[in-house]
């Protein structure tokens, strides 16, 4: 075999090699990887950056029909009302006005002590579930937002579980 | 004669030299020592995977919010997730709706001038106008998708809000037929 042969089935051997490589070949997918790479970390940087939020369900009041006169007795209704004053809350139902909870000497609002008051109402009036939400006019959201929580739920000292105190809150103060 | 087997095992030799070269070549060609490309396949795969996760949490959290020093959301102890509704915000400066500038806040209070009833109104006919044309918007949706108005919006205000202002506008949400509100608060990490 000539060196001019061997030179000559080299070729023909690398032709060959190289169509079937064409035929077997994949699709370049290096730009996409490089946008795909790009969209991962832009969104992971996104999802970083998320705060974790949440959301307090309260209504307006809404007026309804008078129900017709029931035959049945029905327990009266307890019309829980707190308000946020300037000197700490005030607690009223139908039976007349509690006592308020003062502010601590710290000048916070004794949100414990509200927690544990609704608590001794809900002992004696279990089905209760909705109550109408008052403050004044200069009150932050932040506060609205703190009596909010201690009037919805409370940790049961038994079983340390978290039980509903009244979670339905309507807003007062002349909404419609 | 021996010149002439002398030339015969050269031929041979030479043949032998050439099948032994063209055999290493093709061994060369069929197993090359150097990776020309890398098997990128199961890498592509893998980040589709992830890039399709990471749209899905991306866009199933319903209340996207720009925190910054006009707007910081009070702590809350609540467990409830938010769920998609019509958001108004209330930053120091300004009520918005669907993320649309409605009404300028001064000092924690809205000009008397767009309240119908002066200062001591609680009805601010720009943000019931507004909240009149997204609730028409929304009543459409829900009549052509067979679903039930709602009338829930979603309140993201700042936490220093005061309680007055807050009222005004959940009075003028009220009027437009929004009568339940999800206040968007940051869930305490406890």
């Amino acid at each position: 075999m000539t060196k001019r042969q061997v030179r000559a089935r080299m070729r023909r051997m690398r032709e060959q090699f190289e169509e079937a490589e064409d035929e077997h070949g994949e699709i370049n997918l290096v730009p996409y990887m490089d946008i795909v790479t790009n969209i991962i970390i832009f969104l992971l940087a996104s999802v970083v950056n998320q705060v974790p939020l949440g959301t307090v369900n309260v209504s307006s009041p809404t007026f309804g029909a008078g129900g017709g006169g029931d035959s049945q007795q029905e327990k009266p209704a307890l019309n829980l009302t707190v308000t946020v004053g300037n000197t700490g809350f005030t607690l009223a139902g139908s039976g007349g006005v509690m006592p308020p909870i003062p502010k601590l000497p710290t000048g916070d609002y004794d949100f414990p002590a509200l927690t544990t008051k609704l608590t001794e109402i809900k002992k004696a009036f279990s089905d209760e579930t909705k109550a109408t939400f008052n403050a004044d006019a200069i009150t932050p959201y932040e506060i609205v937002v703190k009596t909010l929580d201690a009037m919805r739920t409370y940790k049961d000292e038994k079983d340390q579980g978290e039980k509903e105190l009244f979670p339905d809150i309507v807003f007062a103060a002349g909404i419609l | 004669m021996a010149s002439d087997g002398t030339k015969q095992s050269a031929a041979i030799a030479a043949r032998l030299a050439g099948k032994k070269a063209i055999r290493s070549y093709a061994r060369k060609l069929a197993d090359p020592e150097d990776i020309k490309d890398l098997n990128i396949t199961p890498m592509m795969d893998m980040m589709t995977i992830i890039l399709v996760f990471l749209l899905k949490s991306f866009t199933s959290s319903a209340t996207l919010v720009n925190l910054d020093n006009n707007l910081s959301l009070p702590p809350s102890q609540t467990r409830l997730a938010p769920k998609q509704a019509v958001p108004v915000t209330i930053t120091k400066r300004v009520v918005l709706v669907e993320g649309e500038a409605v009404a300028p806040i001064n000092s924690g209070r809205i000009d008397p001038q767009l309240k119908r009833d002066g200062d001591n109104g609680y009805y601010i006919t720009p943000l019931v106008e507004m909240l009149s044309k997204v609730a028409r918007r929304e009543k459409k949706i829900a009549e052509m998708t067979g679903q039930k108005f709602d009338g829930e919006l979603t309140i993201i205000a700042d936490k220093n809000t005061p309680y007055r202002l807050l009222t005004e506008i959940l009075y003028s949400c009220g009027q437009a037929e929004y009568a339940n509100f999800r206040l968007l608060v940051l869930k305490n990490r406890d």
